[in-house]
């Protein structure tokens, strides 16, 4: 649209433009809207304004001030007998200086973004004035916010509680991957400080010749990948087999059934998981019904497990805890997707189901040529956000595994890693038992990528190909 | 007519045939949804089985256990221990539930809504941050949004608790955009017509309309104090059982110096747990089935 | 040294007066506060350590207190007896006292302490092995009070234990954190369990076995050491020196690997030894006075404990080793009542309540007395195995491979490597520096 212009392109219209009132409510936001005969947004917009400015003065300023360096006064304490209390020095807390100037950072943009608005907005009150016309008064004003401008109301809060408490804590996240933020480095007690691009060089195999994080990353990311791609096609395609084969009109109390499998997703999933991983353990009961059925025994034979293993190492070794979690996933994973499947399916047009039937099409054919494809172009998208959920698939992996698992590989042991963590649990353990949180934060930025490049390829494909159906 | 009673025969022995094989197929048709049925259902028959055993650890060579008693479920109904707060944990997350529901429920409909149904500058753009943003690891801001909460002095808090997890619930609008975008635009526009404001038509129209998205939501948001106990255990960090979730509560039951003395009692509590929400589910279940295909028919 | 420190903290100090003149008071105290912890602790070893305690309770508890304790989930109800009798001891000061307590369990409690310590409860119970990193973190305030007291009282073993640089960190609790040899008299004679050899072959002649848990790098040590290798702290502190790659490492790799595969052995985690106890698998297994319970409980009459027996190393039979063990009692720097907390911390560990905790939680003291009045056959065991138990001091980057290194034995080898190479790759990663 060549007539609209941008944000800034408007507000450096309105500021040029703009009468004595509307260039001073850039800097005191109320001045503009007295100027323009609206006493009470006046006193609201600088009310906000002071809030934002005395945050910055008392709270940002003294924080930002030490961003540079993220603090250089280490803590000091002395037990003071007469009081029977610590004293403690006046000293820096590069966490919370972090902390402070990413929200201070977070707040000068609104305020700048926000005296931009202002400015605009007392330019168009100008105009309405220079043309004659009567301003709006304040239950007007208040009333354009449950009409055009409603969106506003019903975004304000949700927005800010997602800056507050997702986007303000990825932001401290980034920034720690370049720092040195780790045991050896813990605030209160000591300070951390900017490091560059090390965690990145750590990563990608530099970082010193001890370093196996290069290692180990490729391992860790190779499996995660491999786990989202089965954990989303297994459960997606179980999912819908199961569904038609509950819904088929051969089957009898197709309701029964449903009910069956959903039992197990009311069941708290964290329940059932450490349920379940009690139950594969090494001494467990599954062992001991695997052993007595001598099914155990069948497997020494074929060679598929170690003469020196008595038991089924279904959680404690690589392949068979790969084997076992991608399982256990089908078993959690399948009823939710055969809900799903099943509401899917009954929405199919009940016209191409019968013009297929008169054409002759068996069972087979109908679920590729239609049902298939109906089903992928209906969940496509939802396929390629369940594939990035299952990178993130923190429950089921840590769940099952912490405690149990022990890897047998030194090189992934010293950074760390099992085989069979994602990304995720692998990161969640440095930061909550290491305390390693510079390379957590780059392992996250990892994440990130990888999660991002994947959808945008798919969702490129996706586009590109309703564009040549349509 | 020998010939055609020939015929007759040979048609009903086909017939018959047939219906021979109809019933085989159906028996083995059936056979096979019981013996998933069965697996479906081994492990939660263990923890029901469990929950009743006489024997409080873990019993590792009976699956059905030696004994049957009550007395892990009036353990820990009645007789709380340091160990075991299950009232007070219910209570709490209870209360913690009730408040996510409601606040979440509303962020996440005022969202969806929004960008589904308004137009504005901006929108677009929204929409992309948020997808970017999921894009994020949540367990890696976790330690960030700790301080964060420290800093308001909001830990160990459920009201601080309660914040974390409607804060950023905003962000899961996708589903409940999709069933928006399915409501006629001709609707609002007839209402926008008559003089309604948006605001009416959000509350008085829409919403109406949207039974099983907001049965879908509530659900949701209900049932993530129940389940999340990475976040919980983080804010939650006295140390003291009582102010704990079920959630922690329950996990923490399993660890190392426990297990051997309250796993059966950890089957009664998650029995318990999901009880309530099978409840929930039975009665919503065609709304949720309803909502969650509908959204994504269109997410 | 001291006083270095406390004068820059007044200079600290007064400059922070200009930006908040709310301090002033604390500020203005400060260089008398630290003569006056100087001259304490010089007539310390003069007065009558009652009178110091005396004094600090009537500082501490002029005003109301809220103190949080954190103990093991099994000590909860102990715990609560003994704060109710510390704030009858001390309630009369004027001020009101108020002990919440809260369950952590003391091998974890380093995880959840220094996730933030400002959060963390005053008064704390933690296992040794954790004292060198809490320190590090600043986690733990020096026992300035009495610590002399404290030094005096308890056996030097366990102050030994509660000690970095010759400064004590904690108040010792208990003496027998350590593991030794449980085992059924009825299977087993006392020449029996003196090697490991005998005990798996009796064992498996009765399909019955013999557990320990190889696979944690806590017990590994046991035949490392026993054969004589060397495993410690660095001089920096944080670094782990370890020699398990030197002859004969390479076999007692093999041994390990042996006796694991022996059908008379299992390798049992502490949370799956109870199950198989009273299932009726273990004739006998290593564990700690944690389990005396449980083994005492399955066993019956029968039940007996003894010192670690010896295994076979090249064709010698060899003496296992074994960590000792303390539980400490820390008390918090961040708490905002340091002083009452460590009163409580070391009321916590009066001889008087050492010795309860050992007769309603079998708990082995550290007080010379209590210890000297204690008598079970899990601490006999302990004092016997304690010729052969080493303090337990190594690095942070120690558990993990030794955890490896053991999994692989108890996974009989499965990719087949020469032992040397596995011990090559265990002592890379133990000795590997701590990233800085």
């Amino acid at each position: 649209m060549p007539g609209e212009k941008n944000f800034f392109q408007t507000f450096g219209k309105a500021f040029v433009k703009g009468d004595i009132f509307t260039k001073v409510s850039f800097l005191v936001w109320g001045l503009g809207y007295i100027g323009h005969g609206q006493l009470m947004k006046a006193l609201l917009v600088t009310l906000v304004e002071g809030l934002g400015l005395y945050f910055l003065a008392f709270y940002g300023a003294p924080n930002l001030a030490k961003f540079g360096t993220l603090g250089t006064v280490k803590m000091e304490m002395v037990f003071d007998v007469t009081t029977m209390k610590n004293v403690v020095n006046n000293y820096d807390n590069s966490f919370e200086i972090l902390l402070m100037s990413m929200i201070s950072f977070v707040v000068i943009a609104a305020l700048i973004a926000a005296a931009m608005m202002v400015v605009t907005s007392n330019y168009q009150l100008q105009k309405i004035r220079a043309a004659g016309k009567k301003t709006n008064s304040f239950l007007q004003d208040i009333n354009v916010y449950l009409n055009e401008k409603f969106y506003v109301t019903l975004l304000t809060l949700p927005v800010l509680g997602v800056v507050v408490f997702t986007i303000v804590p990825l932001f401290i996240l980034i920034a720690v991957a370049f720092t040195n933020y780790d045991q050896q480095h813990m605030p209160p007690n000591d300070l951390f400080t900017w490091v560059g691009l090390t965690n990145f060089f750590t990563l990608f195999g530099g970082g010193g010749m001890t370093s196996t994080f290069g290692y180990s990353f490729a391992k860790v990311l190779t499996w995660t990948l491999v786990w989202a791609f089965f954990a989303t096609f297994t459960t997606f395609f179980g999912g819908i087999l199961l569904a038609m084969f509950i819904n088929d009109q051969k089957t009898k109390c197709p309701k029964l059934w449903r009910t069956l499998f959903m039992v197990t997703i009311a069941v708290p999933q964290f329940v059932t998981l450490l349920l379940v991983r009690n139950f594969f353990s090494n001494n467990g009961i599954f062992n001991t019904m695997m052993a007595n059925a001598g099914v155990t025994d069948f497997l020494h034979n074929i060679g598929l497990l170690d003469k020196g293993l008595s038991y089924i190492p279904f959680l404690t070794q690589p392949s068979w805890a790969m084997f076992t979690i991608i399982m256990i996933n089908i078993w959690i994973g399948v009823p939710y997707q055969m809900l799903i499947s099943t509401g899917v399916l009954m929405n199919i047009p009940a016209d191409m189901i019968e013009a297929a039937r008169i054409d002759g099409a068996n069972p087979v054919q109908m679920f590729f040529r239609i049902k298939l494809p109906y089903l992928l172009s209906v969940q496509g998208p939802s396929l390629v956000t369940d594939f990035v959920r299952n990178v993130n698939n923190f429950n089921v992996i840590y769940l099952l595994t912490q405690d149990v698992f022990v890897t047998n590989n030194q090189q992934l042991a010293q950074s760390n890693a099992k085989e069979i963590d994602l990304l995720v649990t692998w990161l969640f353990r440095l930061t909550q038992e290491y305390y390693n949180y510079k390379m957590a934060a780059v392992l996250g930025i990892m994440v990130f990528i990888v999660c991002a490049v994947f959808t945008v390829v798919c969702f490129h494909f996706i586009n590109k190909k309703e564009a040549t159906f349509s | 007519m020998s010939t055609t009673t020939i015929n007759d025969a040979a048609v009903q022995k086909q017939l018959r045939q047939g219906r021979v094989k109809k019933t085989i197929f159906s028996i083995i048709r059936h056979l096979i949804l019981a013996l998933l049925a069965f697996i479906w259902l081994v492990p939660i028959a263990w923890l029901l089985l469990t929950s009743f055993s006489t024997d409080k650890g873990i019993n590792f060579t009976r699956f059905v256990p030696e004994g049957f008693t009550l007395w892990n479920y009036t353990s820990i109904m009645t007789a709380p221990d340091s160990v075991a707060q299950f009232p007070r944990w219910f209570m709490n997350t209870l209360v913690v539930a009730c408040f996510n529901c409601v606040i979440s429920t509303c962020f996440v409909l005022m969202v969806a809504y929004a960008i589904s149904c308004c137009r504005f500058k901006g929108r677009r753009l929204l929409q992309n941050l948020s997808v970017t943003v999921n894009l994020f690891p949540g367990v890696l801001a976790m330690i960030a949004v700790y301080f964060v909460l420290k800093y308001m002095n909001l830990t160990n808090s459920y009201a601080g608790l309660i914040m974390v997890y409607a804060g950023s619930s905003g962000l899961g609008y996708l589903i409940c955009k999709g069933f928006f975008d399915t409501v006629p635009v001709s609707l609002r526009e007839a209402a926008k017509l008559d003089g309604a404001s948006e605001a009416r038509i959000f509350f008085q129209i829409v919403i109406p309309m949207s039974r099983p998205i907001l049965v879908y939501t509530i659900i949701n948001s209900f049932l993530m104090p129940w389940t999340d106990f990475v976040m919980a255990k983080m804010i939650l960090n006295s140390g003291v059982s009582t102010d704990w979730t079920v959630a922690i509560g329950l996990y923490n039951m399993l660890q190392k110096a426990l297990i051997n003395s309250y796993f059966s009692r950890f089957c009664a509590g998650g029995v318990l747990v999901a009880i309530p929400i099978s409840i929930l589910f039975v009665i919503m279940q065609k709304f949720y089935v309803e909502g969650i295909t509908s959204g994504a028919a269109k997410g | 040294m001291k006083k270095q420190i406390s004068l820059a903290l007044a200079g600290a100090m007064a400059l922070s007066l200009a930006a908040c003149g709310g301090s002033a008071s604390t500020a203005t105290s400060t260089p008398e506060a630290a003569s006056a912890a100087e001259s304490t602790a010089a007539s310390t070893e003069a007065a009558a350590d009652g009178d110091v305690l005396d004094q600090a309770a009537a500082a501490a508890f002029s005003q109301d207190v809220t103190l949080t304790m954190w103990g093991a989930e099994e000590d909860q109800d102990l715990l609560r007896e003994i704060s109710d009798k510390f704030i009858e001891k001390y309630g009369n000061y004027g001020g009101k006292i108020t002990i919440n307590l809260g369950a952590q369990s003391e091998k974890e409690a380093k995880d959840t302490v220094l996730t933030d310590p400002t959060a963390a409860a005053d008064v704390f119970a933690f296992a040794d092995d954790q004292l060198n990193e809490l320190v590090k973190a600043g986690a733990l305030q020096e026992v300035q009070l009495n610590a002399d007291d404290v030094k005096s009282r308890n056996t030097p073993a366990s102050v030994d234990a509660a000690t970095v640089d010759g400064k004590l960190y904690a108040y010792p609790l208990t003496a027998d954190n350590g593991y030794f040899m449980f085992y059924d008299k009825s299977f087993f004679t006392e020449d029996d369990v003196k090697s490991l050899d005998t005990m798996m072959e009796k064992a498996a002649a009765a399909g019955k076995k013999v557990s320990m848990d190889v696979a944690n790098g806590w017990y590994l040590y046991s035949f490392y050491a026993g054969a004589g290798l060397n495993l410690g702290l660095a001089d920096d502190g944080v670094n782990t020196v370890c020699n398990w790659n030197e002859a004969p490492g390479a076999d007692v790799t093999q041994a390990v690997i042996d006796i694991c595969k022996n059908p008379g052995f299992i390798s049992l985690k502490d949370e799956e030894f109870t199950g198989k106890l009273k299932d009726g698998t273990l004739v006998a297994g290593v564990n700690g006075t944690w389990r005396a319970n449980d083994a005492a409980e399955a066993w019956g009459d029968n039940y007996a404990a003894c010192k670690l027996p010896t295994y076979t190393l090249n064709g010698e039979q060899v003496q296992m080793a074994s960590f000792s063990g303390f539980k400490l009692i820390g008390v918090n720097p961040h708490s905002a009542n340091v002083g009452a907390a460590m009163l409580l911390a070391d009321f916590v560990t009066n001889e008087e309540n050492e010795e309860l905790r050992f007769k309603e939680r079998a708990q082995g003291p550290s007080n010379t007395n209590a210890l000297a009045a204690a008598s079970s056959p899990a601490l006999t065991a302990v004092v016997d195995q304690s010729e052969y138990a080493n303090l337990q001091r190594v690095g942070g980057n120690f558990w993990a491979s030794a955890e490896t290194l053991g999994s692989i034995c108890v996974n009989g080898n499965p990719d087949g490597k020469d032992t040397q190479t596995l011990v090559d790759d265990a002592v890379a990663g133990i000795t590997a520096p701590v990233t800085q």
